[in-house]
């Protein structure tokens, strides 16, 4: 059987700067994404005898450090509530007296299909990202870049499903009005 | 008759505050079929809501995109060259 080895000194030249990139996109602060990739590397030092060869030497690691993402929200959730609170922000998007948008939404002219690959678009929102609250923020790196389903997000964090769709809605307002913004309002510019 | 008509149409006629939500809505679950058929009226008679529809989804696909492991984001990030040592040494001392 050719079971691929392990080779633990390698990891940080490796995969160091791959999984450090990773953690920022979902945890914010530099200081914890650091930690966080110290803390996976220890836990993957202590469970190389689980490492059945199976995955890919990177993809174990990864596997990894998604749990410790998610331990390091939950550590968060212990000190305070991920449910929608009356300190959250209003709607970001207003309407006149007659239910019309105050501001338009404008015709972004991308396929939405294609946009994915859109990298200019993609480095905006990572700085929009950085806009939101801590709590909307997590929440919806949880929902929409990891993909958690919104009843297990609605269980672990305590968030009944009602004020889910809330965030929700606000978080992609805020962030469609920061995109608006910076990407398409700029771009007409140029 | 009439009257009856325009009261059916009122009641199905959304306002783009009462649409905004339920596109998000729909975004994360299934939404009744009601709910959906007044969504759909609104959207045909809507550019703007159309637009932001659109929006969300882009906001929706970039996000899941950015969520790969080798998305190449933040590609000048790296992880500080002392933490990079500290972890070096951490993991030579637990081998």
């Amino acid at each position: 059987m050719n079971k691929q080895e392990i080779d633990a000194n390698q990891w940080v030249d490796r995969y160091g700067d791959l999984m450090y990139r990773y953690t920022l996109v979902r945890v914010r602060d530099q200081g914890a994404a650091e930690e966080i990739v110290q803390v996976t590397f220890l836990a993957a030092l202590q469970a190389t005898h689980t490492y059945a060869g199976r995955s890919s030497e990177k993809s174990w690691l990864f596997g990894i450090l998604k749990h410790k993402i998610l331990d390091h929200f939950r550590e968060i959730k212990k000190n305070r509530t991920f449910d929608l609170s009356p300190d959250d922000d209003q709607d970001p998007c207003e309407y006149d007296s007659m239910g019309h948008w105050k501001k338009m939404p404008k015709d972004w002219r991308l396929d939405p299909e294609k946009s994915a690959e859109n990298q200019e678009l993609t480095e905006k929102l990572v700085l929009c990202l950085d806009d939101l609250s801590d709590k909307f923020r997590q929440i919806f790196v949880l929902k929409e870049i990891d993909g958690v389903s919104s009843e297990q997000i609605c269980n672990e964090f305590n968030i009944k499903p009602t004020n889910l769709w809330v965030i929700l809605h606000r978080t992609r307002n805020q962030l469609k009005n920061c995109l608006e913004i910076h990407w398409f309002d700029g771009k007409k510019q140029e | 008759m009439e009257k009856m008509m325009n009261s059916l149409l009122s009641w199905l006629n959304l306002t783009c505050e009462d649409t905004s939500p339920l596109i998000s809505e729909m975004m994360d679950h299934r939404v009744s079929f009601i709910k959906g058929l007044k969504i759909k009226i609104h959207l045909a008679m809507c550019e703007v809501c159309l637009y932001y529809k659109e929006q969300l989804g882009i906001i929706r696909n970039l996000s899941q995109n950015l969520g790969r492991e080798d998305f190449p984001v933040n590609i000048n990030a790296t992880l500080p060259a002392e933490s990079k040592e500290k972890i070096k040494k951490m993991i030579e001392a637990n081998k």
